[in-house]
């Protein structure tokens, strides 16, 4: 909201502090200043006297100006929007004015091409009026010449009024709030108390209220008034928080709301027939309002009406056929009071907002209601000639005074945890307009928000404000929540892929329906996946069920700005919904692997592609033990794997794993291939969760053997070791799998074959084993292999 | 006999001296020292050597071994030294490194776990909650009017089932309050959805953290204290914090925090970081009403809550200009963060 200091302080002395003093003020009151528009010293009105080529640069002129001092000052322009004889902002030597970039610069008297130049004329852009601007800016010819610029151009500020303060939504309320703040009375306040008003409830053939949206509706007539242009001052006040004047009725009418907080409409009476009904809109009734648009209303929203047509749409905005024009001679004046919560629905339906629906719906004093209608009435008597009929017609109530509250200062000082006296409590809810007595503080009708003992502890430390209130350094010893161990787990596992090289990614958690279909593993496409109800647009529509379809999305932008080594991971949250439509909420964490092993570099052969088994190393590092992939069928995935701990029965499935089909791979112009795993971070982290347990060491030494197996090219070394490893042989304690080998042209080993060579290491816990008993295990062990695989050895 | 040795030893010592191998030394040590060494020989024949001289030939047969012995180690240690010291020479050090791949964490995660690290110290448990939430726990449970514009359509996403994506931490304090008797000293860190287009200072998904402390006579210079330590392990001990007064439906009184920021070549300037309050009552009676108990009773326990950014926090500290960086995962941006 627009604030203009000058018509501030026509409600309280000001002139003692500085424009930057009344921000700091109000900001530290809770009232946001987001923008000061100032004009500096040393700015004035100027009339340009003559305007003559430069002899010495075609885009300047030499011009004699008045600037008021009664000598003519010459100043050399390169503006050309002017004619002689306009008035123009003129910046005196001394003047400080600032950039658009923010930096300062003093202007100075100097040559411009060997030319005098004594100060400069300014366009609106420079002086900070509007962000761009042609030329110089061209006042009005009613200006005086030598004038401060200041006072056609008062200092406004931009206020954010938070939502629960719409008694500030105006200067007379930014003034009061200054009042507390600075403990100095309001001045010259136009007071039209209710006793002044002589009031009569109108009859239904002049007043109806027809529905609860209204709770107290006034209708003031005004004849014989003369539609005019507003004088000057009334011109000056609404071009300052940047309205623009139309007439002295409709002018006077956003004066008080301005001024008070107030809305209120003027209706050209001759447009009436018969009485004023206050009702609810018929379902689809058609409404042409004063901004040109047509509107449809509901059966919901609130008009102003007449005996055959809506009129405005209460408390939002008036009609184009019912508002005051120049033929207008008599008026009605509405001063109101609307039920917020309808104004709120009414405003957001048809998307139409107006200053009067932005303090309905925030809550206006229907106490003060007869008070501005009354001193409009008389601004507008003032200004127009007009006659008011000696009565204000009323339907509704205004309601009660808010209920007094009692403030037990202990209670404060328990909150604020600062040695606040009584008197000091007192002294600020003073200020602020509340009343001690009997009952407990007297609330002001203004101040609705104000209702519980705790609302005026905030007014107490709101006005006092916290730079008064000492830190403490309170604490108390908590235990490591079922979070504190996810997280601690979660920053092991992020630690050690950044040790490994892993980028973290972080990608966004909305995705596509063809995201969705594309990009996620089996495992995680059962699942019914969440859509939004009202998505932003159809990319971001869905919630992912999974990770990999953010990382891929990330490979490929990465991709096309030529980053195509790629080790990646991703843990976050993912959404699924149960059948039955529970939403399931699930920490992942996926990898993502594609590109050369290793970089560019003297010491590397960088032709090397990461694969699946650089995806399992990273797997075994994750897990902190070598993981199992077991082959699962999956059509999003090759090669695709289920991601296990342990073997068996007991096996723990975590995720999956897999290869990227090169089809999709190319549609994402990922040239390598992409090898990927997703798992679930609280399977893992179950699966993960051991204490570590000492073992004795060894004492004896152990004996190895090495096997060269020739298996047929089919057979899964996975096959093998797992035979091995659970072979029952107590004196086999370890095997590791060392070469692979094979060769298709066949010279070395038939081109169907392979050789897996393990190598077997045999120990005993109490004793050195026999060169003899070795042997006798390990032929026992060959030969099982062989009869269970039909495999042979080579030697 | 004593000039036949003094001629093995300058002779042995004439050999060693031109030396230049390890073979050679080798060869040497058997002409000299060997079985059928010159100088073994004449030991051989101390027999033969009169008894008047024996003495006098031993003890000069012992000196000529031992200087002969003693430069074929030196020469030995020698021609050691010399290979270990060739089998280096060819190194470059100023070869650049042999590559590793370098990862990074996420900018985000990085100003989070400082974060998380501070206010651990300072006493606080992690609590979570889910990102799927019912308007109760989003809107109701904080306060928040039943109109508020907040929980319009417009401003925030919602599901068929009427649930929403939350669009605050603060949903959290619920979870947590209906979960736990005070005292209760917990942050959450987490995502949080607005309706908004994405572009330099709006993401539709950001990051925030919610801190709640709920106990007896939990105090305004409380939430000051906390706040200000905070803010300084995070930002420099000199960190100026400020309170201003503000408004949120589930906090009162309320404040934004300001931290004086120096951006590099730039003047010092305030910038809102964060929001906090005292914990309304109504938010009290609420729980209370959900719990079915007085274990949060608004005459007996107080508390404060705060929120904050992190997304903006991570902006402030990296001098990151667009918050889209933060989603898009350039490696190059990415890169940037491998401390």
């Amino acid at each position: 909201m627009k604030v203009s200091l000058q018509w501030l302080e026509s409600h309280l002395d000001l002139a003692d502090f500085s424009t930057e003093q009344l921000c700091d003020l109000l900001t530290f009151s809770g009232i946001e200043v987001e923008g000061v528009e100032s004009l500096p010293d040393h700015l004035v009105v100027a009339q340009i006297l003559s305007s003559e080529p430069h002899p010495g640069a075609d885009k300047l002129s030499v011009c004699q100006v008045d600037d008021g001092s009664g000598q003519a000052r010459q100043i050399v322009c390169g503006a050309k929007n002017y004619r002689v004889g306009d008035k123009v902002p003129l910046a005196l030597p001394g003047c400080v004015l600032t950039a658009p970039d923010g930096k300062t610069f003093e202007i100075r008297e100097g040559k411009l091409r060997g030319v005098d130049s004594l100060g400069m004329m300014c366009s609106a852009q420079e002086l900070g009026l509007a962000k761009e601007s042609d030329g110089l800016l061209i006042l009005d010819s009613e200006a005086k010449v030598g004038i401060p610029m200041a006072e056609l151009y008062p200092t406004v500020f931009e206020l954010e009024i938070t939502p629960n303060r719409p008694d500030c939504l105006s200067h007379l309320g930014v003034a009061r709030e200054l009042t507390a703040l600075l403990r100095r009375p309001l001045k010259g306040r136009r007071d039209y108390g209710d006793s002044q008003t002589s009031v009569r409830p109108g009859s239904p053939s002049e007043l109806r209220l027809e529905t609860p949206g209204c709770s107290f509706y006034t209708a003031r007539i005004i004849r014989g008034v003369k539609v005019a242009d507003s004088p000057a001052w009334l011109k000056q006040r609404l071009k300052s928080i940047g309205l623009r004047p139309i007439n002295n009725i409709v002018d006077l009418t956003n004066y008080v709301l301005f001024e008070t907080g107030q809305p209120l409409h003027a209706f050209d009476l001759a447009k009436l027939e018969g009485a004023v009904v206050i009702r609810q809109a018929s379902e689809g009734e058609g409404f042409l309002a004063l901004d040109g648009k047509e509107y449809t209303l509901s059966a919901q929203d609130v008009v102003i009406a007449d005996e055959h047509k809506a009129l405005a749409i209460g408390g939002v905005m008036g009609g184009e056929d019912s508002g005051v024009t120049e033929a207008t001679t008599d008026i009605l004046l509405e001063v109101a009071h609307f039920d917020p919560p309808s104004i709120r629905r009414t405003s957001r339906r048809l998307g139409l907002h107006s200053d009067s629906s932005y303090r309905f719906e925030r809550g206006v004093d229907p106490l003060q209601v007869i008070g501005n209608s009354e001193l409009a009435t008389r601004l507008i008597e003032e200004l127009s000639g007009g006659k008011a009929d000696p009565e204000l017609l009323t339907v509704g109530s205004p309601g009660e005074s808010p209920t007094s509250i009692k403030l037990d200062g202990d209670l404060c000082r328990a909150v604020i945890g600062a040695p606040v006296s009584d008197s000091e409590i007192a002294e600020v809810l003073l200020a602020l307009g509340l009343k001690n007595s009997t009952d407990g503080w007297e609330i002001p009708s203004y101040r609705r928000d104000l209702e519980r003992p705790i609302d005026l502890i905030e007014e107490v430390a709101r006005i006092r404000g916290l730079d008064a209130v000492p830190a403490s350094n309170r604490a108390i010893y908590t235990p490591a929540s079922k979070a504190d161990l996810a997280y601690d787990f979660l920053c092991s596992l992020r630690n050690r892929l950044v040790a490994l090289g892993f980028f973290e990614t972080r990608s966004l958690k909305l995705i596509s329906a063809a995201q969705l279909n594309n990009d996620l593993a089996n495992q995680y496409r059962g699942m019914n996946p969440l859509r939004l109800k009202n998505p932003l647009n159809d990319e971001q529509d869905y919630l992912r069920s999974g990770l990999l379809p953010g990382l891929l999305a990330t490979a490929a932008r990465n991709q096309r700005f030529g980053q195509s080594n790629l080790r990646l991971f991703e843990a976050g949250r993912v959404f699924t919904a149960t059948p039955k439509g529970d939403e399931i909420e699930h920490e992942h964490l996926a990898l993502l692997l594609t590109g050369s092993r290793n970089p560019r570099s003297w010491a590397h052969d960088a032709s090397a592609t990461l694969d699946l088994h650089d995806l399992r190393a990273a797997l075994d590092v994750v897990c902190g033990q070598k993981v199992n992939l077991t082959p699962l069928p999956d059509g999003k995935l090759m090669c695709a794997c289920s991601i296990e701990l342990g073997s068996g029965k007991k096996a723990v499935k975590l995720g999956s794993a897999g290869i990227l089909p090169p089809a999709r791979a190319r549609e994402l112009d990922l040239p390598a291939p992409v090898v990927l795993a997703e798992l679930d971070l609280k399977k893992l982290m179950t699966a993960c969760s051991r204490e570590c347990v000492f073992a004795e060491l060894p004492r004896f030494p152990g004996s190895s053997r090495d096997v060269a197996i020739l298996a047929p090219i089919s057979l899964a070394a996975g096959e093998l070791k797992d035979f091995i490893e659970t072979y029952d042989e107590p004196l086999l304690v370890s095997v590791e799998l060392f070469d692979v080998f094979a060769d298709p042209t066949g010279n070395k080993l038939p081109a169907d074959k392979k050789s897996l060579a393990f190598s077997l290491l045999y120990r005993r816990e109490d004793r050195t084993l026999e060169a003899s008993e070795v042997e006798a295990s390990h032929a026992k062990l060959l030969d099982s292999i062989r009869q269970k695989f039909g495999v042979e050895f080579r030697q | 006999m004593l000039e036949e040795l003094e001629t093995i030893r300058k002779d042995a010592l004439a050999a060693i001296a031109t030396v230049t191998d390890e073979p050679t030394l080798e060869e040497q040590r058997i002409a000299f020292l060997g079985k059928k060494g010159r100088l073994t020989m004449i030991a051989a024949n101390m027999r033969s050597i009169p008894a008047d001289q024996k003495k006098a030939v031993g003890q000069a047969l012992n000196e000529v071994r031992q200087a002969i012995t003693e430069a074929m180690e030196k020469t030995a240690s020698d021609l050691t030294a010399k290979r270990d010291a060739a089998a280096f020479a060819s190194i470059d050090p100023t070869l650049p490194s042999r590559a590793l791949p370098q990862g990074a964490l996420h900018p985000l995660s990085l100003i989070l776990d400082d974060a998380v690290r501070v206010l651990r110290r300072m006493g606080f448990a992690l609590a979570d909650g889910p990102e799927i939430e019912t308007e109760w726990h989003c809107f109701d449970a904080l306060n928040t009017p039943a109109d508020h514009p907040a929980r319009n359509e417009s401003d925030t996403f919602y599901f068929d089932s009427g649930k929403l994506l939350r669009t605050h931490t603060s949903s959290v304090q619920i979870r947590t309050m209906e979960a736990q008797v005070p005292p209760v000293r917990v942050i959450a860190p987490g995502s949080a959805f607005r309706r908004d287009e994405i572009d330099a200072t709006h993401l539709s998904a950001f990051h925030q953290l919610e801190g709640l402390y709920v106990d007896r006579g939990v105090t305004l210079a409380d939430l000051k204290g906390t706040l200000e330590h905070f803010f300084r392990e995070m930002f420099g001990s000199s960190t100026e914090v400020r309170f201003r007064p503000h408004f949120f439906p589930f906090t009162e009184p309320s404040f934004e925090v300001d931290l004086k920021l120096h951006a590099v070549g730039r003047a010092a300037k305030w910038v809102e970081i964060a929001g906090c309050g005292i914990v309304d009552p109504a938010v009290f009676a609420e729980i209370s009403r959900k719990r079915g108990d007085q274990a949060y009773d608004p005459t007996q326990v107080t508390g404060f809550a705060f929120g904050m950014g992190l997304d903006r926090l991570a902006m402030i500290r990296y001098g990151i200009p667009d918050l889209r960086l933060l989603i898009e995962n350039d490696l190059r941006f990415l890169s940037q963060f491998s401390a």
